[in-house]
């Protein structure tokens, strides 16, 4: 039981990192990016192209994947998604979808589509109270927590993400103060995807690596953004644990209804919640 | 100049009614004819298909389209058509007809209780709820329920054929699906043009001023859900005919961009532009996957065309060349005067 609520911890750290970029795109710039799905995949390809050529060392090949796509989020963000500022959110979720359907066909062509193998890089274990961790699962749920509190401080002390929160709730304001928000917005995006690719380079080892791996991800997030509720950076990390730890105690008694349990749990929120988008 | 696309038209009195009527009928001849061209262009079978598609296209055109609800899970309503059609037929009746009404209303009465939750939510958050229940009945068809639908390897279908009926053949299946892609057709041209067609395209306007003036807004709301969802699943039970052979593919989650395609190559919010644009799409999909490999990019550069450049559609285009003639028309008398 202690394992899977390990489990559900790393999990829901996961879907933390790839819920918080959406959530912050939503919040900031009302656009729902469904490219998020094509960074997160394009950093797990970069990070397997660059093991073998960092000679197995994954840290920096990990660091390499991350840096890999923020010049790609922000053509996307200055090429299209700026384009869509203020029009209808069909429009935006349609245009970051081809979007999707380009990167996942480059990476189809780039790398084949055949599954790719990557492995832990840490296969140790610890014991406690007799019982094995492995210590790669604790170390995401470490970073996911590092990563909370540093954002904590980023949008409380610094003046860059208290623009982001004053933003989030009233662009408008913010922007007759005479601050650039969109130059703040494309940041923000940028950032969220690194996040994105963070996550997926997190996430890669303990899952399966193929072209289409980010959309069953991208859907879980999604939940998770929806269930915390869009542009609420605090209900994104509870709801990421929660749901994280749902699939984990629905995959201890019934493996293959993991990932469903967590959409039926975003309809019964969804029923009792009043839905704001 | 087409009645349908203005927000109010003025209620037509009763002498005005039988060109009406002959109109509409035109407008289905002429449909009917377009696709009897398209045999000896492509094969009847494919041609079969492409109605199928164009049922599809057109439930998916009343909820986009008139309604502004972008599903990104319709193909669930067309799995669901599919498999009932193809459940009962496999273990309990033999019977094509009642099979095909049982799917369209097991797809209806999907959609009347997802319809509860759904419609609720507006723009992307209905996208996205609806692709995540498109997943769990992916999921569900796939493996909770493998014993009865054999998984991920489907099952094959195969129906009697009634009276003089006989369901193996092509041309049986043809008129058939013709007959009812026409009949959905006329269906969903009086629902559009009536006060209530009218009422759901204000509500993709301005939903709050449709609530202000006292209609209850969630309720015509999921009458149009669960008309889309039965039309979807009556394509899935033709699907499934057609192909006699179903498995979860028919609702797998990527493929739904197809139908938000074609509803937008061919311009969204118009009958017409669904089948043009449902056409175009089985057109590409058929036969431009042969030639280019890289079918998905594709796929994706037009979509972000569409978005950028081509928002009205192929119907749209035509329809504002047919006005820009008009209006040169209009014109010219007025310069003859001034000469």
């Amino acid at each position: 039981m202690l394992l899977t609520i390990l489990y559900g911890f790393s999990i829901g750290a996961i879907l933390y990192f790839i819920s918080i970029g959406l959530s912050l795109t939503f919040g900031t710039m009302r656009v729902i990016n469904f490219a998020h799905t094509l960074t997160y995949s394009i950093g797990v390809y970069v990070l397997i192209t660059c093991i073998p050529w960092m000679k197995g060392n994954f840290i920096p090949a990990a660091i390499i994947a991350i840096l890999a796509v923020i010049p790609i989020s922000y053509v996307i963000e200055r090429y299209v998604i700026r384009r869509l500022y203020g029009e209808s959110l069909d429009y935006t979720f349609i245009a970051t979808f081809a979007i999707t359907l380009m990167g996942v066909d480059t990476i189809k062509w780039i790398w084949g589509v055949n599954p790719l193998p990557l492995s832990a890089p840490l296969g140790t274990y610890v014991e406690f109270w007799g019982m094995t961790f492995p210590v790669y699962r604790i170390i995401i749920f470490v970073i996911a927590v590092a990563l909370f509190l540093a954002l904590e401080l980023f949008f409380r002390k610094t003046i860059m993400g208290k623009i982001v929160v004053a933003a989030l709730e009233d662009k408008d304001g913010v922007r007759c103060l005479g601050v650039r928000v969109d130059k703040y917005f494309s940041l923000m995006f940028i950032l969220g995807s690194a996040l994105a690719a963070l996550g997926g380079v997190l996430y890669a080892p303990i899952s399966a690596v193929h072209p289409y791996m980010g959309l069953s991800v991208l859907l879980l997030a999604f939940a998770v953004v929806i269930v915390g509720g869009m542009g609420n950076l605090r209900g994104t990390f509870i709801s990421a644990f929660s749901l994280g730890m749902v699939m984990a105690i629905t995959a201890r008694y019934w493996s293959q209804g993991a990932e469903t349990m967590v959409f039926i749990v975003m309809a019964i929120v969804l029923f009792f919640r009043p839905i704001d988008i | 100049m087409n009645p349908t696309h203005r927000l109010f038209a003025e209620p037509s009195p009763d002498q005005d009614f039988s060109p009406k009527k002959v109109r509409t009928g035109l407008e289905i001849l002429i449909i009917g004819i377009g696709f009897l061209i398209l045999i000896p262009l492509i094969s009847l079978h494919r041609v079969t298909d492409f109605m199928i598609f164009c049922i599809f296209a057109l439930s998916f055109d009343l909820l986009y389209g008139y309604m502004g609800r972008l599903s990104f899970g319709h193909l669930l309503y067309l799995g669901t058509g599919a498999y009932i059609f193809g459940l009962f037929i496999k273990y309990v009746h033999n019977n094509a007809f009642l099979a095909i009404v049982l799917g369209m209303l097991a797809a209806g009465v999907l959609g009347m209780v997802l319809g509860l939750i759904m419609v609720r939510a507006t723009g992307a958050c209905f996208s996205l709820m609806a692709l995540a229940f498109n997943q769990i009945g992916y999921f569900l068809v796939l493996s909770p329920l493998k014993e009865i639908t054999d998984g991920e390897n489907g099952f094959g279908v195969h129906a009697q054929s009634i009276g003089f009926l006989n369901f193996n053949s092509k041309i049986t299946l043809f008129i058939l699906t013709l007959g009812l892609i026409l009949l959905a057709f006329y269906f969903l041209k009086r629902l559009t043009t009536s006060p209530y067609g009218i009422l759901v395209r204000s509500i993709k306007e301005d939903e709050n001023r449709v609530r202000f003036l006292g209609y209850n807004t969630y309720f015509y709301k999921w009458v149009t859900f669960v008309a889309a969802s039965s039309i979807a699943g009556l394509a899935g039970t033709l699907t499934a005919l057609n192909y006699r052979f179903v498995n979860p593919n028919v609702m797998d989650v990527h493929q739904n961009v197809g139908v938000v395609f074609a509803c937008l190559i061919g311009g969204a919010g118009n009958l017409y532009g669904a089948i043009i644009g449902g056409v175009a799409y089985m057109m590409i999909s058929n036969f431009l996957a042969i030639y280019i490999q890289r079918w998905e990019m594709f796929l994706g550069i037009a979509l972000l065309i569409i978005v950028f450049r081509f928002r009205k559609g192929i119907w749209g285009s035509l329809q504002n060349l047919g006005e820009y003639f008009q209006r040169t028309k209009e014109i010219r008398p007025v310069e003859g005067k001034r000469a």
